[in-house]
């Protein structure tokens, strides 16, 4: 998991200073498709695996047994010809159906620089969902605000990632962010445990954010949580006195930003360990993002983290239990 | 430059607020859209510090704002020195002098002039000035327009001069009205005189401010704005004023007793040094000796005491009651005529017995009873016999109950058409002859009416002067009178005839029938017992005195006249083509001409007497004093005394006397404090002398009040604020314009 501290802009420099991707370059293509394409390349294998056990219908190579392969996947034919053991690879067809639940409140609207949350949580959605694609498993796709506004069942066809991706293009234009209804709409609707990818900027209270991310969880289903935020908003270095208007309900508060900073501050990093405390109660694999942070760092977070949680399962399970037909580097 | 109101200069503290609102960060117009406010408190705004002014240039802008409100209500003027001499503003004024009785008193009228010489002298060349003399009214002496036509130089000679022919009268002090027509005056002279229409203006009121003077009359006007009253009192030197007064008996017509005596009361004034005075009887003129022993008279200081006036001297015309022992003798004379009861001389011609107590005449004598207004002396002569002319000529009123010889015709026919009144009541059938002759018609006939039982008054004419009395509906019930008898004519049959009353059957039952400049009143039933219950109804009396009053016997019943009072003459009875002629105290003759109803000029305190011009002779004699008829004959003194004139040929007839004194109210001489005339909104202006600290800066602040309010200087300074203000709004506006890229709602 992230360091609950609030990542500073420095910080989100030094990442780019490494040769990463730069988001700000990056949100500039227009294309969907593209972005999440330069993102996912280098991450054409991925390591995380399928919670469920899949099978194989169309062959691909043969590759040498190596301990800790399932016998099952041994050829027994090509151990009869030449007396060696080699497993059988064959093209998956996984049972893994992640859904992308892309909050589209107001409030993801807000941008301090020159993209929005919201447009760089649909990029990340896409990213992801392009990943999943390209590891064959299928992906669906689900906006709301207060309620469910756009809703695409997992699929895993071409054609289907270019609706999707379409879909993820729109702009948000719903109110203000209620996670309740729709997740509980949600849990209802998802009879088949799967993954579920949440990105939100999460500002509702503590109280309703638990009790809302319970329903995802008492499904079982795999919950990981991207927290997408401005560095406007995390570290709110505004510096003239203004009205603050709350974009979703539209208030307005004077607030002299040299005063109120520190409270802010102090404010939001209660909120973000109250949030990852949540998380971490529920089990959940909680990522908090700044919108300068890069996709590929963010995906790299995203992929290790699937890493040290398939760790987990197999701490879990015992030794050489539940394990896949893949290989070390295919999990799902 | 000077400040009215230099206290509202406080209000420039004012510009504090514009300078701490601007050390106040002010972004509120600023909005910044954020995601959530879920992590934000409201926070209080904060103070720049000075180094950190924002936009000077409208501060500067509101501040002068500020400052120039403060100015405008301040009320600047520029003070210019004193005006001096020539450069003095020119003022109206109006110079109103006390002319009242109050004013002759000692030493008083020579400070009056010396006070009007004082004004003469303030008066500048650019003054226009106007002279008023008042008592009970105010009369111009010099008006602003003589005054304007006047040689400069030579103006205060020529007031003065003027002013020495004016010395004060008798009349009483209406200051009241006085005040206002000098008021008006003032204003009628700022309306023809438009070009000076700002110059100040005053009264100047030269006089004693009696307590008598009269004020009613400002309680009903509003004293112009602006115009002050100088008030120049003129002390009395002595404090003791005591004042006559005849008490007004109330029941005039009450037996006249022997001997009585006229009440006086004898009042003396308030701050009085003494008390014990002396009343005396007095002749006609001031240069008569003592006539009568003197009557001490106790009065304490400011109260008033009833005396009975002592004992008149009989061989003496006394009129005069005169007191003695206070200090100002101008109120110590009371004229007072013997009582003014009129001898009335009836003259009845019928056949009645004297003492036949059914008879006509029996009750007439009932009738006219003696009263103390009125003697009478009723001559019985049998309507058979001539009568004599001496008995005709001295009566003022006669009445005929049957009929007559014919050649008493002759003489009661210019009785009449002289213009007397004869009371014909038909007591027979025969007196109808009597009653054609007397009208002048051609024979009628008049006939015993037939009465079923009693015949009452239907309709009566109560708009004659005769039945006036009666027209009240409490007095005019005249159904009680029962007529037995009573004698039928046609009132058609004599020209001019008016029915004053007829009974129920129409016939007239009294009727007036114009002869010459007489009224030949025609009752046609008697008033004996055997006729009607006429004699025996309260409605007797009265008509026989009006039928007297009628015939101009009457003239008035008030009892005392004061200066200015009207007094009715008598003018039936006279000459009128001639008219009257009234002798004042003075000797003075005034003519009234023909139809002149009263005598106005009572200007002087004393007796006057009345002549009838068309009587022969026509001479007037002087108040019937000097000649001893006063003194002989005390009763009838005052009557017109026929038997007179029967004495000579060329005696004049002469009419009542009556006395004019002094208004009562005049001799409370008493001061009246100045601030009595505050209190009905007159402006005073304090003199010099008593101008106290407080008034001086009071009328420093007045005169600085005017100056402003010529100047108007804060209207300019409001200008000036507008003015800036609209710059302040350009500016202000100029300077918020809302910029295309706000800088301060970015992180």
């Amino acid at each position: 998991m992230n360091d609950p501290k609030i990542p500073s802009r420095s910080t989100t420099g030094a990442n780019r200073a490494e040769g990463l991707i730069d988001p700000v370059a990056l949100m500039k293509i227009k294309s969907m498709e593209l972005r999440a394409k330069a993102v996912v390349e280098g991450f054409w294998k991925g390591i995380h695996r399928s919670p469920y056990h899949g099978f194989s219908v169309e062959f691909t190579e043969y590759r040498q047994y190596a301990f800790g392969d399932d016998p099952r996947y041994l050829d027994w034919r090509v151990y009869a010809r030449s007396d060696r053991f080699y497993i059988k690879k064959f093209e998956d067809e996984t049972n893994l159906r992640c859904h992308l639940l892309l909050d589209h409140s107001r409030s993801m609207g807000y941008a301090s620089g020159a993209y929005s949350k919201a447009q760089y949580a649909g990029t990340l959605a896409a990213t992801l969902a392009y990943f999943l694609f390209t590891q064959g498993d299928a992906v669906g796709l689900a906006t709301f605000d207060d309620q469910i506004r756009e809703y695409l069942p997992p699929r895993n066809r071409a054609s289907y990632l270019r609706r999707l991706l379409l879909t993820l293009e729109t702009q948000p234009a719903g109110r203000a962010t209620s996670l309740g209804p729709p997740l509980q709409r949600l849990a209802g609707m998802l009879t088949r445990r799967g993954m579920i990818v949440l990105i939100s900027d999460l500002l509702t209270s503590i109280e309703r954010l638990e009790r809302d991310l319970g329903y995802l969880c008492a499904g079982g289903h795999d919950v990981v949580v991207f927290h997408v935020l401005d560095p406007a908003e995390l570290s709110f270095d505004f510096t003239a006195p203004a009205l603050f208007q709350d974009v979703e309900t539209g208030r307005d508060l004077y607030v002299d930003p040299t005063v109120a900073q520190k409270n802010y501050r102090q404010l939001l990093e209660e909120h973000l360990a109250r949030t990852r405390s949540v998380c971490q109660g529920l089990a959940i694999d909680y990522h908090l993002f700044a919108t300068d942070r890069p996709f590929d760092l963010a995906l790299l977070d995203f992929l290790q983290d699937r890493m040290h949680r398939r760790k987990r399962v197999k701490r879990i399970r015992g030794p050489g239990a539940g394990l896949g037909s893949g290989g070390a580097g295919r999990a799902v | 430059m000077s400040l009215l109101y230099p206290l509202f200069l406080a209000g420039i503290a004012a510009v504090s607020l514009p300078i701490l609102l601007h050390m106040i960060r002010r972004h509120t117009r600023k909005r910044v859209t954020f995601s959530s406010l879920m992590f934000l408190r409201p926070t209080l705004p904060r103070f720049r510090s000075r180094s950190r002014l924002e936009h000077v240039p409208l501060l500067i802008l509101r501040c002068l704002v500020l400052c120039l409100l403060a100015f405008a209500f301040a009320r600047p003027f520029l003070a210019r020195p004193a005006a001096s001499g020539a450069a003095a503003p020119s003022q109206r004024t109006v110079l109103l002098i006390d002319t009242s009785a109050s004013m002759r008193r000692t030493g008083m009228w020579d400070r009056v002039l010396d006070e009007a010489r004082s004004v003469l002298r303030d008066t500048g060349p650019a003054d226009r000035l106007c002279v008023m003399r008042f008592d009970r009214g105010a009369r111009t002496v010099i008006g602003f327009e003589q005054w304007e036509t006047m040689n400069p130089a030579q103006r205060a000679s020529l007031v003065t001069q003027e002013l020495s022919r004016v010395s004060p009268g008798w009349g009483g002090t209406d200051l009241g009205q006085a005040l206002i027509t000098a008021a008006e005056a003032i204003e009628d002279d700022e309306t023809n005189d438009a070009g000076q229409a700002r110059a100040a203006r005053q009264v100047v009121l030269v006089s004693d401010l009696q307590q008598g003077s009269r004020l009613e009359a400002l309680r009903a006007y509003e004293w112009p704005q602006g115009l002050q009253l100088v008030v120049r009192t003129i002390p009395s030197q002595g404090a003791t004023n005591a004042a006559l007064q005849l008490v007004t008996k109330r029941d005039s017509l009450a037996p006249a007793q022997a001997q009585e005596l006229p009440e006086i009361r004898v009042t003396n004034s308030g701050e009085a040094a003494r008390d014990h005075f002396e009343l005396r009887w007095a002749g006609g003129d001031a240069t008569s000796e003592t006539a009568s022993p003197p009557l001490d008279v106790y009065v304490a200081a400011g109260h008033s005491t009833v005396v009975p006036a002592p004992a008149r001297p009989q061989r003496q015309n006394a009129v005069r009651l005169v007191l003695a022992g206070d200090e100002d003798d101008f109120d110590n004379v009371l004229y007072v005529l013997p009582n003014l009861a009129q001898q009335v001389n009836v003259l009845y011609v019928g056949s009645d017995d004297p003492n036949d107590t059914a008879g006509m005449l029996y009750y007439l004598r009932q009738a006219f009873g003696t009263g103390q207004a009125l003697t009478s002396h009723i001559v019985h002569r049998p309507a058979s016999g001539v009568l004599d002319a001496q008995d005709i000529d001295t009566a003022h009123l006669i009445v005929v109950t049957d009929a007559l010889d014919q050649r008493n015709i002759a003489p009661l026919r210019r009785y009449l058409e002289a213009g007397q009144s004869l009371l014909l009541a038909l007591k027979s059938a025969d007196a109808g002859a009597a009653l054609s002759a007397l009208a002048g018609a051609g024979p009628s006939e008049s006939q015993e009416a037939e009465v079923d039982l009693y015949a009452m008054l239907g309709r009566l004419e109560f708009d004659h002067p005769l039945l006036k009395p009666f027209s009240d509906p409490r007095f005019g019930d005249f159904t009680r009178i029962h007529f037995w008898k009573y004698r039928r004519i046609e009132a058609a049959d004599y020209p001019g005839a008016r029915v004053l009353a007829r009974y129920e059957n129409d016939d007239p039952a009294w009727l007036e029938i114009p002869v010459g400049k007489g009224a030949l009143l025609v009752w046609t039933s008697g008033w004996q017992p055997s006729d009607s219950d006429l004699a025996l109804s309260s409605k007797f009396v009265p008509l026989l005195y009006g039928t007297l009053e009628y015939g101009g016997t009457l003239p008035s019943r008030q009892s005392q006249y004061f200066i200015g009072d009207a007094v009715p003459l008598p003018t039936r009875a006279f000459s009128q083509a001639a008219g009257l002629q009234v002798r004042k105290p003075d000797g003075a003759i005034v003519r009234v001409g023909a139809g002149g109803q009263a005598f106005t000029e009572t200007d002087l305190p004393g007796v006057y007497s009345i002549a009838d011009l068309g009587s022969p002779g026509g001479i007037v004699k002087p108040e019937g004093l000097g000649d001893g008829r006063v003194a002989g004959v005390p009763p009838a003194l005052r009557g017109h005394d026929a038997r007179d004139r029967s004495s000579g040929d060329a005696a004049p007839r002469n009419l009542p006397s009556f006395a004019v004194n002094l208004p009562v109210a005049e001799s409370r001489t008493d001061p009246l404090p100045v601030e009595e005339l505050e209190k009905l909104g007159v402006l005073l202006k304090p003199t010099a002398g008593a101008v106290s600290a407080a008034a001086q800066r009071a009328a420093h602040h007045r005169s600085f009040s005017e100056m402003e309010s010529r100047q108007k200087l804060w209207r300019w300074v409001l200008a000036a604020t507008f003015v800036v203000l609209l710059i302040e709004t350009w500016l202000g506006g100029w300077l918020t314009r809302p910029s295309p890229m706000p800088e301060g709602d970015q992180p």
